[in-house]
Order: C-alpha cells, then sequence, then structure tokens
C-alpha cells in the first residue's frame, strides 16, 4: 500500500532523470531508444493509476465498511 | 406566636426584600453550564462561575420565549456561534424570587460583544498554547503526495457539502479516479470535536493507505463553529501523520483547525477542486515531460542522422579523393615505370650489344692471336723437328759407320777369340784331360770335388781314360 504514494514521485523524479540524461549527454540511438522506451512505461503506470479503477484498493475501502 | 411565619410569608419576605435590595436590572457575567428550550418557546438556562474548575457559583435562569426568539438570532448571527452551552455571556437579568420556586434569574437581553470577546480571547490563548508547544505548523509541514488519490472524508453523511463533494470527485472532467471512503462525525454541537477525534483515530490505522484527510461540512445559515476551536482537536489535527485539508465552509474568521490544517480551503467544493486540480497539473506534467522526451529524442535523433549523414559525405567525398589520387600516383608511377622500363631495358640491350661486340672483338682478337701463334709453334715446331730430324740424321749415319766399323772389328775379333776358343775346348775335353793323367771321383753317381762328405769305409768309383775303378776309403786326410 505504501508504494502507491512514492510512485507518481519515482516516477516523475526517474524522467526528468532521463530527460536531463539525454538534453546533456547525447546518448548514442540504442541508448536513446531504451531511455524514451522507459519514459513511455513510467508515463502509462502513472496515467493508468491516475485514470483507472484500482481492484485492489476497492476492496481495501470495502473492508474499512465492517 | 408571635415571631412565627409560614413559609409562605418568609418567602414572600425574602421577595420583597430582594425586589427592593436589587430593584430593576442588572449585567451579569457567567457561564452557561446547562440550558434547554421547552415545546413552548422557553429557554431554561443553568448559569455558572467557574475558579478554574471549581464552580463557586450558581443559578437558574429563564430567558421566556418571546425574548428568546429575538435574543437567540441576535446572538447568533452576531458571534457567528450557537447560542449553546459552554459559552460565557454577560446578560441582564432581573433577580425573580418565586415562593414557590425559588430563586430565577429572568434574562431580558445579551451583550454578543463579551461573548465574542471571550471567544477571541479563547482563541488567542489556545492559538498561543499550540504555538508554545511546537505543534502549531507540523501538519503544515507534512508533504502532500504528488496526487492524493486515496482521500480519507471526516463529515456528516447528511451535512449537504457531503455528497455534492464525492460527486464532484467522481465525476471530474479529466476522468481522474479518486477512492474515498467517509469517516462520519458531528459536525456541530458538543460532540462535534470528541467525534472528529474518534474519527481522525478510525483513520490513523489506514494511515499508509490514505493520501490526504478532508475535513467537510456544507454551509449552513448560522453555524457552531466554535468546535473547531477547540484545543484538543486542534492538537490532534497538528500531529496527525496525513496532510489534512479543510472546508468547513464559513465566510468569517478560519477557526483554529483551519488555521492548523495543512490546507485551509473555503467550501466543500474548493477542495473538491483542489484535489481534481492537483491531479490535472501533473497529468499536465507528465504531457509535457512526454512531450519535452518527444522532442529532445526526436532532435537527437535528427542530429544523430545528420551528423551520420555529413559523415557519409564526407566519406564519400574522401574516398573519391583518395581513389583519383591513388589513381593519378599510379598512373605517374605507371609511366615512370615505362620510361625506367625503356631506358633500362635500352641501357641494358646497349650494355649488350656492347658486350657482344667486346666479345666478339675480343674473341677474334684472341682469336686470332692463338691462331698466330699455334702458326708460330707450328712453324717453329716444323722448323725444330725438320732440325733435329737432320742432325739425328747426321747421327744416324754417323752412328750407322761406327756401328759398321764397329761391328767388323767385333766380328774380326770375335772370329780370332772364337778360333783360340776352338783349340782351348779341344784341350779341355774329359777324355783329353783323363788321357793326360787326371782321374774323376764319383759317390753314388755325383762327382766329388771335395773330401769333406766322405766318410771312412765309403764306397768311391774313380774314373780313368781307360776305363774306371772302385775302392773303399781306408783313410782320410784333410789338406
Amino acid at each position: 500500500m505504501t508504494t502507491k504514494k512514492v510512485t507518481y514521485n519515482e516516477a516523475v523524479a526517474e524522467i526528468e532523470a532521463i530527460l536531463e540524461k539525454i538534453e546533456n549527454e547525447e546518448p548514442d540511438v540504442d541508448e536513446l531508444a531504451e531511455k524514451v522506451k522507459r519514459v513511455s512505461v513510467l508515463l502509462k503506470l502513472c496515467k493508468d493509476k491516475l485514470l483507472k479503477t484500482n481492484e485492489q484498493v476497492e476492496q481495501i475501502l470495502k473492508e474499512m465498511e465492517e | 406566636m408571635e415571631g412565627k411565619l409560614t413559609l409562605f410569608e418568609l418567602n414572600q419576605q425574602i421577595k420583597e426584600s430582594l425586589s427592593s435590595a436589587i430593584p430593576g436590572t442588572v449585567w451579569v457575567m457567567a457561564e452557561i453550564a446547562e440550558m434547554k428550550e421547552n415545546r413552548n418557546g422557553h429557554c431554561y438556562l443553568d448559569l455558572a462561575e467557574k475558579k478554574g474548575t471549581e464552580i463557586i457559583a450558581r443559578a437558574r435562569a429563564t430567558i421566556w420565549s418571546y425574548t428568546y426568539r429575538i435574543l437567540k438570532p441576535y446572538f447568533e448571527s452576531t458571534t457567528g456561534q450557537l447560542f449553546t452551552q459552554g459559552l460565557k455571556v454577560l446578560l441582564e437579568v432581573s433577580v425573580d424570587y418565586h415562593p414557590l420556586y425559588g430563586l430565577s434569574l429572568n434574562i431580558k437581553d445579551i451583550d454578543p460583544a463579551y461573548t465574542i470577546g471571550d471567544m477571541t480571547l479563547q482563541r488567542r490563548e489556545t492559538i498561543d498554547r499550540l504555538q508554545r508547544e511546537g505543534v502549531f505548523n507540523m501538519n503544515k509541514e507534512l508533504i502532500l503526495p504528488l496526487v492524493p488519490q486515496h482521500i480519507a472524508i471526516i463529515s456528516s453523511k447528511t451535512a449537504a457539502g457531503y455528497q455534492d463533494f464525492v460527486n464532484q470527485l467522481e465525476n471530474n472532467p479529466i476522468g481522474i479516479k479518486f477512492h474515498t471512503h467517509l469517516f462520519e462525525a458531528y459536525m456541530q454541537g458538543g460532540e462535534a470535536a470528541p467525534s472528529i477525534i474518534a474519527a481522525l483515530e478510525k483513520i490513523f490505522e489506514y494511515e499508509d493507505f490514505f493520501d490526504a484527510v478532508a475535513i467537510i461540512r456544507g454551509g449552513g445559515a448560522t453555524a457552531d463553529l466554535s468546535c473547531f476551536d477547540q484545543y484538543q482537536l486542534a492538537l490532534v489535527v497538528t500531529q496527525f501523520p496525513l496532510p489534512v485539508i479543510t472546508g468547513i465552509g464559513h465566510e468569517k474568521d478560519d477557526t483554529i483547525i483551519d488555521l492548523v490544517a495543512h490546507t485551509r480551503l473555503k467550501t466543500p467544493t474548493a477542495v473538491a477542486e483542489f484535489f481534481i486540480a492537483g491531479a490535472e497539473i501533473f497529468l499536465e506534467k507528465l504531457s509535457r515531460l512526454k512531450e519535452k522526451v518527444v522532442n529532445i529524442a526526436r532532435k537527437n535523433l535528427e542530429i544523430q542522422q545528420k551528423l551520420l549523414e555529413n559523415y557519409a559525405g564526407a566519406l564519400q567525398l574522401d574516398v573519391t579523393h583518395f581513389i583519383h589520387e591513388k589513381n593519378k600516383f599510379l598512373v605517374k608511377k605507371g609511366s615512370i615505370l615505362q620510361h625506367e622500363v625503356t631506358n633500362f631495358s635500352y641501357n641494358k640491350r646497349h650494355e649488350l650489344s656492347n658486350l657482344k661486340h667486346n666479345l666478339r672483338s675480343s674473341y677474334s682478337h684472341w682469336n686470332n692471336e692463338k691462331k698466330n701463334k699455334l702458326e708460330q709453334q707450328k712453324t717453329f715446331l716444323i722448323k725444330k723437328t725438320e732440325e733435329k730430324i737432320q742432325q739425328n740424321q747426321v747421327l744416324l749415319s754417323r752412328t750407322t759407320l761406327h756401328l759398321k766399323n764397329g761391328l767388323l772389328r767385333f766380328l774380326t775379333k770375335e772370329q780370332e777369340r772364337i778360333n783360340l776358343n776352338e783349340s782351348k775346348v779341344r784341350l779341355l775335353k774329359p777324355e783329353n784331360v783323363l788321357k793326360r793323367g787326371y782321374t774323376l771321383t764319383i759317390k753314388d753317381k755325383k762327382i766329388i770335388k771335395s773330401i769333406l762328405p766322405l766318410q771312412v769305409h765309403d764306397e768311391i768309383e774313380t774314373r780313368f781314360a781307360d776305363g774306371k775303378i772302385t775302392s773303399r776309403i781306408i783313410k782320410k786326410d784333410e789338406a
């Protein structure tokens, strides 16, 4: 449950780190592709968390009723 | 029975004494210890005065319904505070004494300014205390997660603001999923503060799950907000491990809960908007980041592609140049080589023909010389041979002559010697020798020329010219 809170921060921090890296270090094409792929994975992770219903979360909320 | 009164008479006397001692009305400061309204609209109160926690004075009081109908709204609208127990009030009272019901204060008027002053003072004291204790900013110092998506709500199910708040979150236009849970509490009255504390304690059990706590309440017409100024509740809020966001729905001064909360907003709607906006900002940030990454990546790729094209162009140019140079070099070398080969072969041919010429001339020269020499030698040899032959012919003829002469002489000489020897041989014939008296001694058919092999008693033969004898040796004397 705790991971939930840090993930956004971590994801953004990682994306920003990647940004800085590809902006300043001019990686080769392979590395660049890898980084961009990683960013897209992180973005999807964030968006899914933001926009999709999380069954696990709903379950926890339901348990609180009892 | 003089001097004796009935109870009624006594009470009557007390009533008269009191009304003459305290005529008209007086302003009294007191705390409302208890109060209740009856169905006729009259308000019965228990007033008290405390010294510390100890009650040092107490009196019953009444506000008759016709007064209460006017005083209550006036008080509440002026103070922003429910007219309820626990308040310190300044009241204009007349002291009534009823023989049957005893002492009672009849409340004629109320001065809200006193209560406001007291509340302000109390509030000030509470704030000072929280600050003194160093907890005042604790909740503010918590970091609100980037996107508070799990929200614990403290409200009343029936509160006007609650359902709107939930609807607003659920139907947000960008489709952010919020997960909320209501922890019910009273939002006004004396029970409010303890029930909010209880709700917070329950949320504390799910501390890891929730991102934030929203304390919300729809704005009523007049509201009793004194519960949100309570020290104990404020203390719990300051020390709560999750950020607390308030939307208590009032336009007046902030309550203490508002002051110590992480974020203070006016209404539940504002709180919902706050959460949605936060998520929206985050989404925007994500798409900005995405755009930035895409741009940088694209620019990077373009640069690299351009670089590559440049390299390829340069390489082609270099290669062409290189090939051209090498070609030129080769052609040059080839022509030099050809020239040199021609030169070389010409030189060699020249050299060879010279050599041939030299050889031929040397050979003919040598040949001539040799021929000449041979001719000379031949001539010389012929001459020498002829000379030798002549010499030898001379020598030969001389030697022949000499030999002829010598031979003649030798022959003559030999003839003479043969003639001589013929006479000698005649003399030396054994018959002739034997005739001259010599004998011949023979033993075992051998001629004996010495006496050495002969022994005494040996038989020997002795030949004579006319015969032979056999004799035995009697004596042997060596000469």
